[in-house]
């Protein structure tokens, strides 16, 4: 009997102890579609890199989480997180009213804009001249809300596709007269192609992206925040900022 | 009488295998001839060379004096003037015995098709079987569907009937009616060669008989020196075995 | 729009607000599949034709071999063994820009070149992908069909004179279509189902209109369902067309 108690218990206790903190570390799935350099996208080593990837693992580690990131199509992206394959997304997500009728977002990480890309010898000046061309955009980004506000939800001139890299070939082999998309991404993908360049449209207002958690799920939303908060104070922030896009890091509203 | 068919040493090999051995043969006009022999010893094949359906390995096959495997022939032209029958009669069955009988008069030779149903009824008639000329070959008895298979071919007005086993393929109380036509057309003055193990035809209605074994003619003649003087034990052989 | 909820949570407002789109890509859906549907039954018959083709003498015969059977070889092993994904990206963005480009297009290029990939790029792309796909399996329906066909039934033609040509046109083919009238009728629905992967080159069909109104109101039931629905309909019609062609080339067949 003594035996038994003196295996038992410590076991016991141990498996307790085990059990609650792993349960206090549980590793949080990160949803992030990796085709929307410079934010996230996957380089040759397979490894999923970026401003938003860099962003994410800093706020975890100064909030005290473990995340894992895993690659999700921009298409299913939203549907993954309320369904619980994803415990939160960062993949340069726009904070709009729409989506927060539906989720919850923490304060601002990034400030964008929305960019024109065209052809070196368009004579677009912004949005307006873009009437009755062709229009790329990826499907249910902010680009597309734009377009179909400007356009008509139901216009045939409207091309949607599933990524920003195929909207870009669409417009380099002119399949399309113009991409609108977030001025990160489509500065990156216009530097690639040398017969393309960008339009900004002064009427383009200031946006901003944010982390997207399930709605209600304050515990987290909190804890992000929290990270989010403690990198933008210490000069995290502004170090990933010059990193990836080599400039002043903008100050950042709080909500 | 004029030579219709001319075989000069034809040989015909499937790969390493020899089927024939070296034929010489020659078929006049209004001659009826029959090819006796073991199964195996090439008579199809032998029937079959001189139509064109199979290659010559080596030798020549003139039909009319035209050389049937020939580069430069017109293959099609000449098989229009050699009718065959076949053992299993190989009648088009999305057809009916009409449009089986009128497709090749209309087709190669653009023999109008009024002008063309006519004659098939006549040919119909001869093979008596003008009642059956709306129906599908699928309707038909064996026997019946082999008369239809010797109109059709006569629709093309060939010179020369070839005929490969037309009925062993048939029930015995069939095999009378398909018979019949065949001398029908035989006591026309049709040149026919006729592949078959039917002895009472051959001796009843052939000119000439010839008995091949092994790929190689071993003997021939009329159905008298054959049947009842064969000169040759292999042919003694095969007589005695079948008779 | 006004929440219109059916069963207390489907929400057919959306899909109503889409309607134009909706009617827009059954009918692109349509016209994609008849036109494939038509071509790849004549490509495939060309193809399945050639890889049969043979001649007895020289230069036919090497003709035969090396102009017609092994190019149709080669061509019907890539088409089936690539996926139709993979052939749709390629001929997009890699082999028609070839031809049809504003600046250096084999076949035309200039204005009329930019105009054409515009308006008709996706469908053009689209369609030829799929007419060479299906090609490929049709052309081994007919090769099958035809094989399955008694060689008596050549011969005893061909020994009334009839040429090789003749032969197939009145004696082998109409034998050999009925047989082939099941597996042709899958590969017309399978055509029609394949179609939907055109949307991602951003041809405005069904599955393109169900993928915009899930992007911009990020919810899957409503435009998937009603797509799913859609296509059902759509493959019931079309098996119901094959069935009656079925029995109306059935008289007078082999037992």
């Amino acid at each position: 009997m003594t035996l038994l108690k003196k295996i038992l218990l410590p076991l016991g206790l141990f498996a307790l102890v085990a059990g609650n903190v792993h349960a206090q570390n549980k590793e949080l799935v990160v949803g992030s579609s990796a085709t929307y350099r410079p934010f996230a996208y996957e380089n040759p080593a397979k490894e999923i890199v970026g401003y938003d990837v860099d962003i994410i693992k800093a706020v975890a580690q100064k909030a005290g989480l473990q995340i894992k990131i895993v690659n999700t199509p921009w298409t299913g992206i939203f549907a993954a997180l309320n369904n619980g394959d994803v415990d939160l997304v960062i993949s340069g997500v726009t904070i709009n009213e729409k989506r927060k009728q539906s989720y919850d977002f923490t304060a601002p990480y990034f400030e964008a804009r929305q960019l024109i890309g065209v052809h070196k010898d368009s004579t677009a000046k912004g949005l307006k001249d873009l009437a009755g061309k062709k229009v790329g955009v990826v499907t249910g980004s902010t680009g597309d809300d734009i377009a179909s506000l400007e356009f008509g939800k139901t216009s045939p001139d409207i091309k949607r596709f599933e990524s920003t890299p195929v909207a870009i070939s669409e417009l380099a082999n002119s399949g399309v007269d113009a991409v609108i998309g977030d001025n990160g991404v489509i500065a990156f993908r216009v530097q690639e192609h040398k017969q393309l360049k960008t339009v900004s449209d002064p009427n383009f207002p200031k946006e901003y992206f944010g982390i997207v958690v399930k709605q209600g799920n304050k515990a987290l939303l909190d804890k992000l925040n929290t990270g989010l908060a403690a990198i933008k104070a210490d000069g995290t922030y502004a170090k990933i900022y010059k990193t990836w896009f080599q400039a002043e890091a903008p100050a950042l509203p709080a909500q | 009488m004029d030579e219709v068919i001319r075989v000069e040493g034809l040989t015909k090999n499937f790969g390493q295998l020899q089927v024939l051995r070296g034929i010489d043969c020659s078929v006049s006009s209004s001659e009826v001839v029959c090819v006796i022999g073991p199964s195996g010893s090439g008579k199809s094949t032998f029937l079959r060379c001189l139509n064109g359906l199979e290659e010559a390995s080596g030798g020549r096959v003139l039909v009319h004096g035209v050389s049937v495997h020939d580069n430069s022939t017109d293959v099609d032209a000449l098989r229009s003037e050699i009718g065959m029958v076949f053992q299993r009669f190989n009648l088009f069955p999305h057809m009916t015995v009409l449009d089986n009988i009128t497709l090749a008069p209309t087709k190669v030779r653009g023999v109008p098709l009024e002008q063309a149903r006519e004659q098939a009824r006549a040919l119909l008639i001869k093979v008596g079987l003008l009642d059956k000329i709306e129906t599908y070959p699928n309707q038909l008895s064996g026997g019946q569907q082999q008369r239809v298979a010797i109109a059709r071919a006569l629709a093309m007005q060939p010179a020369i009937m070839l005929f490969d086993e037309p009925t062993s393929a048939l029930d015995p109380e069939m095999v009378g009616e398909v018979l019949s036509v065949m001398q029908t057309l035989a006591e026309e003055g049709m040149t026919m060669m006729v592949v078959s193990h039917e002895m009472g035809f051959a001796r009843r209605v052939a000119n000439r008989v010839l008995f091949m074994d092994e790929g190689v003619l071993v003997e021939e003649g009329t159905p008298e020196e054959i049947f009842d003087r064969p000169r040759e034990e292999r042919t003694r052989r095969f007589l005695s075995n079948i008779l | 729009m006004e929440p219109i909820l059916w069963f207390g949570w489907f929400r057919a407002d959306i899909i109503a607000e889409y309607g134009v789109m909706f009617w827009r890509g059954l009918q692109m859906t349509i016209l994609v599949t008849v036109i494939c549907i038509a071509q790849g039954t004549a490509l495939g018959l060309a193809i399945g034709l050639a890889r049969l083709a043979e001649a007895r003498h020289s230069p036919a015969r090497q003709i035969c071999r090396y102009l017609l059977r092994w190019p149709s070889t080669v061509y019907v092993s890539f088409f089936r063994g690539t996926p139709l994904f993979v052939q749709i990206l390629l001929i997009h963005f890699a082999v028609l820009p070839l031809f049809i480009n504003p600046a250096d297009g084999l076949l035309i290029s200039g204005e009329t070149a930019r105009s054409l990939k515009q308006n008709y790029g996706a469908f053009i792309s689209g369609i030829l992908a799929l007419t060479l796909n299906s090609g490929a399996y049709i052309s081994e329906i007919f090769r099958a069909g035809i094989q399955s066909i008694d060689r008596g039934q050549i011969e005893a033609s061909r020994s009334l004179g009839l040429s090789f040509a003749r032969t197939m046109y009145h004696v082998v083919l109409p034998q050999a279509f009925r047989r082939m009238l099941p597996p042709l009728g899958n590969n017309a629905i399978a055509l029609l189902k394949d179609s939907s992967l055109i949307s991602a080159i951003g041809l405005a069909e069904l599955a393109y209109t169900a993928r915009t109104v899930a992007g911009a109101y990020s919810r899957y039931w409503e435009p998937y369902l009603s797509i799913s629905l859609m296509y059902w309909t759509l493959t019931l019609g079309l098996a119901w067309a094959v069935k009656r062609l079925e029995a109306r080339y059935g008289r007078g067949d082999t037992r």
